[in-house]
């Protein structure tokens, strides 16, 4: 994560993030990173900080997401992936856990159900028949009422769960689970389920950056103008 | 050997808030707030270089620091400079660690850096001739099980802390593939240790995925030792005057031993633990994963890999990933004996919980369960 620092999949997130909206992706630099990533999932179906490591929310995402921005999704047993993931929302509560037989999170209302999105696109990319055209494969109502009903602190700013005290982190996730939930698709395909008040409609959010869709765009064509930059040592 | 904080609101006495009973060390609670933002500072100003501190002085800092704030990466990296330029002993920073922790537990600073302290002291030991301050006598492969041990310790400790863990886990599973290499001994007293620590913390699915790593560890240390078996017959059949005799003696002692290890029966044992625990705690999610995966452990095992040495190498790889060929493989090896955990066991075990459970999520799982058990052996 940073010199002489951990070694985990957040890493090659962070990298392929950054890498791939400022246009300095070179073969070199993720050579062997898609594989990597891949040892990474276990027998869980998820994916873990490390190869060897238990399957875990938060590590999934960004190694899907990094494999997203490195098309090599293909590397993934997308099967287990969905069955493990899909396990993870709570049938009581309405929100994700982070890991099997723990209690559930508001933060992973992004780093779980934002692997739906995800999901959806690479099964669909291989023309996957039983495909939804309008949903999320998960709940989406039932973790918009966790998310509004259980995460939302009286004095603004969200949460993990009911007791615990708001920070920021927690509020940027929970948020940005809901904009998940609330979203489907894009374009033409776009198809919102807003719980409660049309108010409660948030912007949509790009699945694999978590920013504006509109800010992706802008973003990738700004850097573009700029050729991607050599390693030479002139 | 432990550490904490006194909830005491307010300094009655005139007194230290430092408390030593026992050897377990407190802290008032009202002197954190004078204390940290000193010792922060000070250390801040050390680094901005307003303000020298000598080695010593730069020790006590920054353990009182860690002692409040172990996630404090800087006054670690302080300590790191400190222990490459030979001034600080790596040990003492993983006694610091181990009492940080009793705090603690789940630091993410204090494993990553007591990760580089380990990292520092193997590379310590493959250089015999470096003094090794303090930790002279014990020769290195003893010193390496030492540590190992330790480590054991210090995760179980961490683990018992925090329920599941996942730092203190992830450590352990680190330390047996970078200190003690992943040798068959370590794994199966690893098994055997950690046995009951997962029974008395049935939902900890940190500690039965570990145990799950264990497993597949020796189901892969099986596999690889018996390609290197059969691909050394193979080259002795086809050059037999190129023969190394020596390496494939020893690669043939090394399986003998390794092939002791009767995995199948470490399956059935895995299985029979998750029955019992299934029974005596009712509506564990961890519990039914873990059976779920050892079942098919225990059908893609390279139990199969006997047969398969007659047979090509390419054969021998497939072999664990075909189900089909390898449940046959199998049962026609385990004929004469009657299998102990077959399938038909696990449906009377599953039917049995089914009728007698009283528990919603333990039905639902169990229900789970059958259906999973269906689509799989019905292939």
């Amino acid at each position: 994560m940073h010199v002489g620092g951990e070694v985990d999949v957040r890493s090659a997130y962070c990298a392929a993030s950054v890498a791939s909206l400022t246009n300095i992706m070179t073969p070199a630099l993720f050579a062997g990173t898609a594989e990597w990533i891949a040892r990474c999932q276990n027998w869980e179906g998820g994916i873990g900080g490390v190869p060897g490591m238990e399957a875990h929310g938060g590590y999934t995402f960004c190694g899907v997401a990094a494999l997203v921005i490195l098309k090599q999704e293909h590397l993934l047993n997308l099967r287990s992936l969905l069955h493990w993931v899909t396990g993870r929302q709570m049938r009581f509560e309405g929100g994700f856990q982070g890991r099997c037989n723990k209690l559930v999170d508001g933060c992973y209302s992004f780093w779980q159900a934002g692997l739906l999105p995800l999901l959806h696109r690479a099964l669909h990319a291989r023309g996957d028949p039983a495909l939804s055209m309008a949903h999320w494969m998960f709940d989406q109502l039932a973790l918009q009422e966790y998310i509004l009903l259980c995460c939302q602190c009286p004095a603004g700013g969200l949460l993990d769960k009911p007791g615990k005290s708001r920070d920021f982190y927690h509020t940027c996730y929970c948020l940005s689970g809901l904009a998940i939930a609330q979203h489907f698709g894009s374009g033409d395909l776009h198809n919102e389920v807003v719980l409660g008040i049309p108010e409660n409609c948030l912007q949509a959010t790009h699945p694999v950056y978590n920013i504006a869709p509109e800010k992706v765009a802008r973003a990738v064509m700004h850097f573009l103008q700029y050729p991607v930059p050599s390693l030479d040592l002139a | 050997d432990e550490i904490g904080l006194i909830p005491c609101p307010e300094a009655r006495y005139n007194r230290s808030p430092i408390v030593l009973v026992e050897n377990k060390l407190g802290v008032e609670s009202w002197c954190v707030k004078f204390l940290l933002p000193y010792v922060h500072n000070k250390l801040l100003l050390y680094r901005q270089r307003k303000q020298w501190l000598n080695k010593d002085e730069l020790i006590d800092i920054t353990c009182t620091l860690l002692l409040l704030n172990p996630d404090f990466t800087t006054a670690w990296n302080v300590r790191k400079e400190l222990i490459l330029s030979g001034t600080l002993n790596p040990l003492k920073d993983l006694h610091l660690g181990k009492l940080a922790l009793t705090k603690f537990p789940k630091s993410p600073e204090t494993w990553i850096h007591r990760r580089w302290v380990l990292q520092q002291l193997i590379q310590e030991n493959s250089l015999p001739s470096l003094a090794t301050k303090g930790n002279l006598g014990a020769a290195p492969v003893e010193r390496i099980h030492r540590l190992v041990q330790e480590e054991m310790n210090v995760c179980s400790e961490a683990a018992g802390r925090y329920p599941s863990n996942y730092n203190a886990w992830s450590h352990r599973i680190w330390v047996l593939q970078h200190l003690a290499k992943l040798t068959v001994k370590v794994l199966l007293d690893e098994l055997s240790s950690t046995k009951c620590w997962v029974s008395m913390h049935v939902s900890d699915h940190s500690g039965f995925h570990y145990r799950q790593f264990l497993l597949n560890s020796l189901i892969h240390r099986t596999v690889t030792d018996n390609n290197t078996l059969v691909q050394n017959q193979m080259v002795n059949e086809q050059n037999p005057s190129l023969r190394k005799e020596e390496e494939s003696a020893e690669t043939e002692a090394t399986c003998a031993e390794e092939q002791s290890v009767d995995l199948p029966s470490r399956l059935d044992e895995e299985m029979e633990l998750c029955s019992e625990l299934i029974d005596n705690y009712p509506g564990h999610e961890t519990l039914w994963c873990h059976s779920d995966e050892s079942l098919n452990n225990s059908h893609r095992s390279p139990a199969a890999s006997h047969m398969a040495q007659a047979m090509d190498v390419d054969g021998l790889n497939e072999s664990s990933s075909k189900q089909g060929y390898t449940q046959e493989t199998k049962r026609l090896k385990r004929a004469p004996v009657q299998d102990s955990l077959g399938p038909e066991m696990e449906y009377r075990f599953v039917d049995k919980v089914l009728s007698t459970c009283r528990d919603v999520d333990q039905a639902r799982f169990a229900t789970a369960y059958r259906k999973w058990l269906v689509t799989f052996l019905g292939q």
